[in-house]
């Protein structure tokens, strides 16, 4: 019956010749690491945030009389509704992990250099649109945690002169956070912002196909090229994609997955904590509001620079300078060993960001 | 290789100092020089109200914590108050004594509902406005009977205090306290029919908070119990020990009632914990199998 299924799946579109060219017969380089598996357990999360909203979906109600009151019957009513749940909040959190991760060792393989430009450009705005999926979605709960994070991310944007007011208004769609706002917010986490990351994702990993996976710049030299022209980085004293590249792939995958169940079993209420648990009140505000942690930086980097738009301006020209690095470094050494000056960079950048958050979080 | 290298990096540099240097005269002319940055952002970020509701000035705790005020015991009101259960049910000075505590010509006016203080036996009255039901109990009670004859019976202040008032547990029911009018035995007997109830209450109350902490939103419960413990408390104002014993088995249903339903959340906590924990194991086993495969000598 099976070969019966794959003879007739094979007269019409070829599907032996596909997974020949694509995955058993596709090398990747033989020293690649278990850092190039980040990308696809990136992918896979994304998957699984997709399955576990649909599943939300169901059942919640974008309206802020209903919102708090719905998720709150999907944590306690609905038959496993907690369980989805779960998936969901500590699913985003390891998302933005992981896609941190994935740049930062991207950015140390050097594997961003020419021609892969474009791979590392898709790649920041991918990360850009995982950041908006969690602010869009931290609201959605409708919980005093949520409206009041939210109300000071809608904030910032009003320290620009002139349009800064425009911008936030336009955020929240009325003069303070509202049930207007939920409606902007549900509907870009549902459905503008998922077509942009599947777009996105798409263009990402045709770039990585069509051009290959980097070599990693240690241990052996790899064959360095001028790239005046195209041609595919094929590695042909390589690995298989499958099985070989596959298997580590599957290693880190589970390994998350295991992340993941860790914290919903023995931290349950790591990312949920009692302000996440309470309606939303706009005429209370919450003793000490707090970002989540991965926006806990920039909002510590906004407290100390002493002046508010110098502040946003100065973390937006970080954020550009990050995205259109390729473009500054042109230099053709593509071994961070063998670049003193990055490499401190690198590490104190990486420090600096790890001690703002944790300034961030007890200040 | 140092020369490139710096090369790169001072090209970049000046892109930096470009983007730096266009926001030279927008920075200048932006608003916030004269005070501080923490101080803008704690005023702006985190202690504005954005939803649109200013911090109201209340003219009555603005002139009782001022110099204006003479005698210390009304000096004292605004610090009393803002420890007691009142004030973190957000039960204002207007809410008791009326006035207007937005505008101070007239926050003392009568055409604004300005009550005053009452006179001593004008206090259950005065309570009695939001606590009516035990208003009704108190007037029937030996307490209350005593206070209409006499006018020196205990009124609500006696026991629970005014501005600093507390949650009222049954401690209030103190020997030293009672003595003050009569023997403590009658008391002593009131307090121990309450005893069992209320320690359910308390026992209830605490396995609530658990579950909140656990991330399980009680409002229901909360409520439940909320209400059938002011039924129980609003029965003791009556001073009658013979009713509440009488009265205790149905609060004790009502309690268990309660008590079960927090109990079954908690059990339904202990599965999710459970069935979690088997995904979790399962997805570390498979971790380690493919670890292991990938370990295993190829052909």
């Amino acid at each position: 019956m099976w070969n019966r299924i794959k003879s007739w799946i094979e007269t019409r579109i070829g599907l032996n010749e596909i997974v020949r060219s694509q995955l058993t017969e596709y090398r990747v380089p033989a020293n690649i690491n278990i850092f190039y598996a980040f990308g696809f357990v990136a992918l896979i999360l994304f998957v699984v945030q997709a399955l576990s909203g649909f599943f939300l979906l169901i059942y919640y109600i974008p309206h802020s009389d209903h919102a708090f009151r719905s998720v709150q019957d999907i944590m306690t009513v609905v038959p496993y509704g907690w369980f989805f749940r779960q998936i969901h909040v500590v699913g985003s959190n390891l998302m933005v992990a992981v896609v941190f991760l994935h740049m930062l060792s991207v950015f140390f393989m050097h594997s961003y250099k020419k021609p892969r430009e474009m791979t590392w450009l898709a790649g920041g705005f991918l990360l850009l649109i995982t950041l908006g999926f969690c602010l869009s979605g931290y609201l959605l709960a409708w919980s005093q945690l949520s409206y009041w994070a939210t109300t000071i991310v809608t904030t910032i944007p009003t320290a620009f002169p002139y349009i800064g007011g425009f911008i936030a208004k336009t955020m929240r769609g009325s003069e303070s956070v509202s049930g207007v706002t939920l409606n902007r917010f549900f509907a870009l986490h549902v459905s503008l912002l998922p077509m942009l990351l599947a777009a996105i994702a798409g263009l990402h990993l045709f770039l990585i196909r069509r051009i290959g996976i980097s070599a990693p710049p240690f241990g052996a030299d790899g064959v360095k090229r001028p790239w005046t022209e195209y041609s595919h980085d094929s590695h042909p004293g390589g690995i298989p994609f499958y099985p070989d590249f596959v298997r580590r792939e599957a290693f880190m995958v589970v390994i998350f997955f295991a992340i993941m169940f860790f914290v919903i079993t023995f931290m349950p209420t790591l990312f949920l904590p009692l302000d996440a648990n309470t309606p939303a009140d706009p005429l209370k505000t919450p003793a000490h509001i707090k970002p989540e942690w991965y926006f806990l930086a920039p909002y510590q980097m906004l407290k100390l620079v002493p002046n508010r738009f110098l502040g946003i301006s100065f973390q937006m020209i970080i954020v550009t300078v990050f995205l259109l690095w390729p473009f500054f470094d042109t230099k053709e050494e593509d071994n961070i060993l063998k670049r003193p000056y990055l490499r401190v960079v690198f590490l104190i950048a990486v420090l600096f960001w790890i001690i703002l958050s944790i300034w961030g979080k007890y200040s | 290789m140092k020369a490139e290298s710096l090369s790169a990096f001072s090209r970049g540099m000046r892109h930096l100092v470009f983007f730096l240097g266009l926001l030279i005269p927008v920075v200048a002319s932006s608003p916030g020089k004269a005070e501080t940055y923490r101080e803008m952002f704690e005023k702006e970020f985190l202690t504005k109200p954005w939803a649109g509701e200013q911090a109201e000035s209340n003219v009555c705790l603005e002139c009782h914590d001022s110099e204006v005020m003479k005698k210390p015991e009304l000096r004292k009101i605004p610090e009393e108050w803002k420890k007691s259960w009142h004030y973190e049910h957000n039960v204002s000075c207007q809410d008791c004594h009326g006035g207007d505590p937005k505008d101070a010509a007239m926050a003392m006016s009568p055409q604004r509902g300005f009550a005053g203080s009452p006179k001593y036996n004008q206090v259950p009255d005065f309570c009695g406005k939001c606590h009516a039901g035990i208003l009704k109990q108190y007037i029937e009670s030996g307490h209350g009977k005593a206070l209409r004859a006499s006018g020196s019976g205990p009124n609500c202040v006696t026991c629970h205090g005014s501005h600093a008032i507390q949650k009222a547990d049954i401690d209030i029911i103190n020997e030293q306290r009672c003595t003050q009018c009569h023997s403590y035995e009658r008391a002593k007997e009131m307090k121990q029919a309450l005893f069992l109830t209320e320690k359910k209450i308390k026992g209830i109350e605490d396995e609530l908070a658990i579950l909140k902490v656990g991330g399980v939103f009680t409002e229901q419960e909360d409520a439940t119990l909320f209400s059938t413990a002011a039924e129980f408390r609003t029965l003791f104002h009556s001073v009658d020990v013979s009713l509440i014993k009488k009265k205790t088995d149905e609060f004790s249903e009502k309690l268990g009632k309660i008590e079960a339903k927090a109990r079954k959340t908690s059990r339904e906590l202990v599965f999710r914990k459970n069935f979690s924990a088997f995904f979790f194991l399962l997805f570390a086993c498979m971790s380690a199998v493919l670890f292991l495969l990938s370990k295993t000598p190829k052909e």
